[in-house]
């Protein structure tokens, strides 16, 4: 095998792959002196550089690759399933170096997922979540630079309250590139640790910055906008955020009871924010990853008209393969299988990250069906979830409780 | 026999066909009318022989509502014909005139008990007799795909002369319908007093409308559901519920020294297999001993051995894609133990999820996603195994024992008191005897009523 090089001189050729793949306005790929490598040849490099770096990662591999052999194809890589992200450090960083930790957050007693990270890889990260990020959220901007900036409201908690979620740190580094000047967040911790929203905090900017200009954007999980929603609902109100205006929704409802089907919460969300469907975009995404995918609904440059089904599709740099949960293979088109992640932006913990989210492939893209539920019992036997309460302990699996992208 | 099955029961309408409360009640009337006719009159002899006659004709190979179940009954159920086979032989082979006397005698103490008045050895001493009167109408809400269960309640039924009104689950339909079409054929009058229905759970106008009609309800469940139900119980019905059961099985050193090892790896083998695992009385742990010439993680690997080899000529039914990402999420986590720790392996079918063993040093009872998945367990001693599964007492069905016989006392007593309801060999989990105290409750003997007769 050929020597894998350095991280730097990864990232480098990542950064090149990136900007030769993303399409701008709908134009050709941004002219770039360097040329640009493969997804294959920077997951091989990448996969080289992680068995070298990261040792129980290492250790995974050796089981799973018999005798030795080394993947032929990037479908090949040996995906650590997120329950190692729990039991395992996996991680390529020396301890020194760890600057950052993610954890998955949800409600059940297990251990969280970890990712480290350092100043280089929350570079990477920050550089895949914005080149993907602008064509979904802010297609237009560039066309019409003299726009103004939106009024950006996320309803989490801040960085500083929570500064182990990928979640926000996420929109911190969003609202930062997006309109440094105006961020808010609206959220706070409560005691158990959950979060929490006061209505007010939301209702106040927007009467007091919205003009008829100046777009509106509200981002959170689907269990913030359920939240703001009871609360606009309470006070018989509703507001009409100005054209322009946008949702961003990232699933997860963080093992809340009171769950709505996506379709009657955008519908909601529609009816209580004055933003229309089009304009609500779903984002995917989880604390293991450095990468997102988003659904194509709001038309987005360089793509397709959008679709009507909610198709989720992960940037150039990260591909998503739905396998059959029963043969490892993967299914075709219109079948549902679990969702499988090769991220090259996650460059300083695994690249190939094995969900347990159930989704159904469709072309380029996928359909987030969600956690796999336990099924209804067929038999008579007691089922794994009804003597959950009591049986939880290191030395337990996790439970089924929501889907990945609430874990962060 | 391709043709479709006569319109005798509601579960023979077509499948768009749309069932109303009057319709449930209307056949209940029936049912309770037929009932007064034709049933409460039969002597418990001529049901008895009827029931075994009937049993007879299910065990021949060419019968026909057995070959209908078997063709049939993999794409209802779920499971494999020769699951499906293996299964249904094992309850009718059960279903003899002399198994049906032993648990008559067993749960009412005499054989004439159902007829009339009758006596024990010791009420006739004691100028006494006694008439056990089955319920003028059973509701049963049958669980899940399991025939057996659901056929058993229905022979229970008829020991008590009872109408009856089987409401069967997704998936667990065929085979009761199945059953009462061969009673219809061999004795239409008493098929008469028998109903079988299917509709979606979560319609309660029509389970209301089935309790108001019944003397008594029969359920099996998880312990959320039964306590649901039990408030919609109407006044003057009894409600006899069965709540969800885990079990596991135990095998000492001492059973794994010498030649007896190799059955015993079958025997475990085929209590995984049974049922793909579905049944209370499957095991979802094997604890074993470490000190035998086998050791735990020996065992372990021979246990997967012998499970390939029974998928090949008992393959483990088809699953929804839920089912299947279950199993392969749990592989996911073992195997990233087993990759960093001895303490833990995983050997698992190839290209399939068709079975799956799980060695751990771990004692903690975990309870199994099924569809054979079995976790074995090195255990020091019995004490050390209840121990660590106390999280599923009051729970647990059945221990699968694998012990020489002069262990099986002491060991069968430790168990015994700490609460488990049936210990049996290794191998015959899924195959209790008709006199089987379900739960720990007499099955037949909870469904009557008593007259006493104090003649002195």
């Amino acid at each position: 095998m050929q020597h894998p090089g350095s991280f730097t001189d990864y990232a480098e050729r990542l950064y090149a792959f990136m900007e030769a793949s993303v399409l701008v306005d709908g134009a050709t790929p941004a002219s770039t002196t360097r040329p640009s490598p493969s997804f294959e040849e920077l997951a091989t490099q990448l996969f080289s550089l992680q068995i070298a770096h990261n040792p129980s990662y290492a250790t995974f591999c050796r089981g799973r690759l018999k005798g030795g052999q080394v993947p032929e194809t990037w479908r090949q890589i040996p995906a650590m399933p997120t329950a190692g992200f729990k039991e395992l450090e996996l991680s390529c960083l020396p301890t020194a170096q760890r600057t950052h930790v993610f954890h998955s957050s949800g409600t059940t007693q297990d251990r969280p997922s970890r990712h480290f990270h350092s100043t280089e890889s929350l570079q990477i990260y920050e550089r895949s979540l914005l080149a993907w990020s602008q064509p979904h959220l802010a297609p237009d901007s560039r066309a019409r630079a003299t726009e103004p900036r939106p009024l950006i409201l996320n309803l989490t908690p801040t960085a500083e309250a929570v500064p182990q979620s990928s979640l926000v740190h996420m929109l911190k580094v969003l609202a930062w590139h997006f309109a440094p000047e105006s961020e808010h967040f609206l959220g706070q911790v409560d005691p158990q640790g959950g979060w929490s929203l006061n209505v007010e905090s939301f209702l106040t900017p927007v009467q007091r910055n919205a003009s008829p200009t100046r777009p509106v954007w509200v981002l959170g999980t689907a269990f913030n906008f359920v939240h703001l929603l009871d609360n606009l609902e309470a006070l018989r109100t509703r507001v009409d955020l100005p054209p322009g205006s946008r949702v961003m929704e990232t699933g997860g409802y963080k093992g809340r009871s009171r769950r709505l089907e996506k379709e009657a919460l955008h519908t909601w969300i529609s009816e209580k924010l004055g933003v229309s469907r089009d304009h609500i975009l779903c984002e995917y995404g989880m604390s293991e990853l450095s990468s997102q995918a988003y659904d194509s609904v709001i038309p987005c440059p360089g793509t397709k008209a959008a679709s009507s089904s909610r198709r989720f599709r992960f940037p150039p740099w990260a591909r998503a393969l739905i396998l059959s949960p029963e043969t490892g293979l993967e299914v075709g088109d219109g079948e549902i299988g679990l969702i499988r992640i090769v991220d090259l932006a996650n460059a300083f913990s695994v690249m190939a990250v094995q969900t347990e989210d159930l989704g159904r492939r469709r072309g380029d893209g996928f359909e987030l069906l969600g956690r796999a539920e336990q099924a209804e019992p067929r038999g008579c036997s007691l089922q794994s979830t009804e003597l959950a309460q009591s049986s939880q302990s290191p030395g337990s699996p996790p439970q089924a409780d929501h889907p990945n992208s609430n874990l962060r | 026999m391709n043709r479709p099955l006569p319109n005798y029961f509601l579960a023979d309408l077509p499948p768009d066909a749309v069932l109303v409360p009057r319709m449930v009640v209307e056949a209940c009337q029936s049912l309770r009318r037929n009932r007064q006719q034709f049933l409460a009159t039969k002597t418990t002899s001529s049901i008895v022989q009827l029931l075994a006659d009937l049993a007879e004709l299910w065990r021949q190979p060419d019968y026909p509502f057995r070959q209908r179940a078997l063709r049939e009954g993999p794409a209802e159920t779920g499971f494999s014909a020769a699951t499906l086979e293996a299964g249904l032989d094992g309850f009718f082979r059960n279903l003899t005139v002399e198994n049906l006397h032993t648990l008559i005698q067993q749960d009412l103490g005499s054989l004439q008990r159902l007829d009339g008045f009758s006596q024990s050895h010791s009420e006739i001493q004691e100028r006494r007799s006694a008439w056990a009167r089955g319920p003028e109408l059973i509701a049963h809400v049958a669980a899940g795909n399991l025939p057996n269960p659901a056929l058993t309640s229905l022979t229970l039924g008829l020991l008590t002369r009872s109408a009856q009104f089987m409401k069967c689950a997704r998936g667990g339909t065929l085979i009761p319908r199945l059953f009462a079409h061969s009673l219809y054929e061999a004795e239409p009058k008493l098929a008469a007093c028998l109903e079988i229905a299917h509709w979606p759970g979560g319609s309660e106008s029509l389970e209301e409308a089935l309790f108001s009609e019944a003397t008594l309800i029969t359920a099996t469940g998880s312990d959320e559901t039964l306590e649901t139900l039990r408030h919609r119980i109407p006044k003057g019905a009894r409600l006899m519920s069965h709540g969800h059961r885990v079990s596991f099985g135990y095998i000492t050193s001492e059973a794994l020294n010498g030649l007896g090892w190799k059955r015993l790896v079958q025997k475990a083998a085929a209590d995984v297999a049974a049922w793909d695992q579905q049944g209370c009385l499957s095991p979802h742990v094997l604890y074993v001993e470490p000190r035998g010439a086998i050791r735990p993680e020996q065992f372990a690997e021979l246990l997967a051995t012998e499970l390939q080899r029974r998928e090949e000529q008992l393959p483990r039914g088809g699953l929804s894609v839920e089912e299947s990402a279950a199993i392969t999420s749990r592989r996911a986590f073992y195997e990233v133990r087993a990759a960093h720790s001895p303490e833990t392996r995983i050997w698992c079918s190839p290209q399939s999820t068709a079975w799956t063993v799980v060695y751990e040093t771990d004692p903690l009872f975990q309870p199994s996603c099924l569809n054979r998945f079995i976790h074995v367990k090195a255990v020091k001693d019995p004490s050390e195994a209840l121990r660590y599964a106390e999280s599923a007492r009051g729970k647990v069905s059945t221990v699968g024992l694998g012990v020489p016989p002069e262990q099986a006392a002491s060991l069968a007593q430790q168990f015994a008191r700490w609460g488990v309801t049936r210990l049996c060999s290794l191998g015959q989990m899924q195959n209790p005897p008709l006199t089987w105290r379900h739960d720990g409750r007499p099955a037949l003997g909870d469904l009557v009523e008593w007259t006493d007769w104090e003649q002195s």
